[in-house]
């Protein structure tokens, strides 16, 4: 489980980026956050994770056994190991090109083990297996070895799931993981995502409100910094065309342009 | 018209200039004339290059390569150190705006300069010569590096930052994989400048071909001197076309 609460950025200059955001998501959820560019979608996952250093807020993370973590005021000792039951991934382009498939799989698990083992003797055998295992979920078990650099926009974005899910992550944040992906991909990956939110909370940042709805059990939009929905994913179209303005004609080509 | 007269007025002012320049540092045509006649009789007395000789200046040419490749690999290797904390991405705001800036008035410094101080140093020889290579490396190599470096996306750092790893398996895992063909093209077109250098070095004291080719002219040994330029030549020419061979080929691998 993880809670926001009041999430608030403000500049030296007194713009508000984010504006008192609040929200809470529990395993069995797959929440989508919605909004126009620039609205702070980036900006809460960021902070999620404590990426972001914020004006006013707290980041409250389930450890283990029941007890309640704010991510903003503990040890850095304790930061990193939450962290490590984190995941993270973003449209695809933050794999090594020039390392293999399972070898940016196996980068997942770095946060687990000490520096200097990870320098002088890499990997072992078991987590070799387990990060195999891994990409057999994603069905990318046939490309391990190929360079990542080689692999289309819809595999590497499949590496990148595997490699989170080496993790064993307790909470799965995704920055836009479909946006450089065909519509065909797309569906794929949320399937994956979809199933993936029965295990931990699944929270994406998303510019299709469509397939959102299609596959998110709950949805967040956000506009200028603040929400202004949180509910089930059924879209209205009078409250698409309040989130999005002039911005519609773009995130729903099929139903807006004319 | 007012164009046309400014024309002729730069143009005076520049042949004033020159003039005055020749004045200044004592340039005069007939010693051109003179020095030229000196100069091919230098020639004439220069061949046939003698094969003994050459024979003789292998060892010291391989004693400048070894000069060059040491103080390169050392130099690459002091330049990432210190573009990780030159790299944006990687340090802090504060930092590397400092180390750009010391990389920055390294990198004016000349190599000579830098020899002479080292030889007040550590006297006369190869160690104050690859000491001055090395550390001429940092002004070019640095910046390269740190820029090269600086490529990286910044949603792998943050992706891996995010799962816990820390700085230095950031750096050995996320970094360095994309970027070590880049590091290897630079520091080999460093090598390339050095070799040069330390030919250079080599006759003001450090060793080497450089030593041989001033022993031979100082000495009026002109076969000899000949045969030792030949030698810098092929050393100097080699180096370059192998490391753009290398360079050519690594960068297929650059993405």
């Amino acid at each position: 489980m993880i809670k926001a609460v009041h999430l608030t950025k403000q500049l030296p200059n007194g713009k508000l980026l984010l504006n008192d955001i609040s929200f809470e998501v529990s395993k069995g959820e797959f929440l989508g956050i919605l909004g126009p560019s620039g609205a702070g979608k980036t900006l809460t996952l960021k902070s999620l994770i404590g990426l972001l250093d914020l004006t006013k807020g707290e980041v409250w993370i389930e450890e283990s056994n029941n007890e309640h973590i704010n991510i903003f005021n503990t040890k850095a000792k304790v930061l990193k190991k939450l962290r490590t039951k984190i995941a993270l991934i973003f449209q695809g382009y933050h794999l090594v090109q020039r390392a293999t498939a399972l070898d940016n799989v196996l980068m997942g698990r770095l946060g687990s083990i000490s520096t200097f083992r990870s320098l002088i003797f890499g990997f072992n055998e078991v987590e070799k297996k387990a990060a195999m295992s891994s990409l057999e979920k994603v069905n990318m078990q046939h490309l391990a070895q190929a360079k990542v650099a080689s692999l289309s926009g819809g595999e590497k974005q499949r590496v990148a799931i595997a490699r989170a899910l080496f993790q064993e992550p307790n909470l799965l944040l995704a920055d836009e993981p479909i946006s450089s992906l065909d519509p065909k991909n797309a569906k794929i990956i949320m399937g994956i995502l979809k199933e993936l939110s029965t295990l931990f909370p699944v929270i994406g940042v998303f510019h299709q409100p469509e397939l959102c709805a299609k596959y998110c059990s709950r949805i967040i939009a956000i506009k200028d910094g603040k929400k202004v929905y949180d509910g089930p994913p059924v879209l209205e179209e009078s409250l698409l065309e309040f989130i999005y303005g002039e911005e519609l004609a773009i995130v729903i080509p099929e139903k807006y342009s004319n | 018209m007012l164009k046309k007269i400014l024309h002729i007025v730069a143009f005076l002012f520049f042949i004033l200039v020159t003039y005055f320049a020749m004045q200044a540092c004592g340039f005069k045509v007939e010693a051109l004339q003179k020095g030229i006649k000196d100069g091919l009789f230098f020639l004439t007395e220069m061949f046939p290059p003698n094969w003994t000789d050459f024979k003789s200046m292998v060892d010291p040419a391989l004693e400048t390569l070894a000069l060059a490749i040491l103080g390169t690999i050392l130099g690459s290797l002091v330049s990432f150190i210190i573009a990780l904390f030159a790299a944006s991405n990687v340090s802090n705001k504060w930092v590397n705006l400092f180390v750009r800036s010391f990389i920055s008035i390294e990198r004016s410094i000349p190599e000579l300069f830098i020899l002479l101080i080292l030889i007040a140093a550590y006297g006369l020889g190869a160690l104050s010569a690859i000491l001055a290579l090395m550390i001429g490396c940092i002004g070019m190599l640095g910046k390269l590096f740190a820029d090269a470096i600086e490529e990286t996306p910044t949603s792998l750092i943050e992706s891996m930052k995010a799962s816990g790893a820390s700085k230095i398996q950031i750096i050995y895992y996320g970094i360095l994989p994309d970027v070590f063909p880049k590091l290897i093209s630079y520091a080999l077109f460093r090598l390339e400048i050095n070799i040069r250098l330390s030919v250079m070095l080599g006759a003001i004291g450090a060793g080497g071909i450089g030593f041989e080719l001033d022993y031979a002219f100082s000495m009026l040994l002109y076969n000899r001197a000949l045969s030792s330029l030949i030698m810098v030549l092929i050393l100097v020419i080699g180096i370059e076309q192998l490391s753009a061979y290398i360079r050519k080929r690594l960068s297929i691998h650059q993405i």
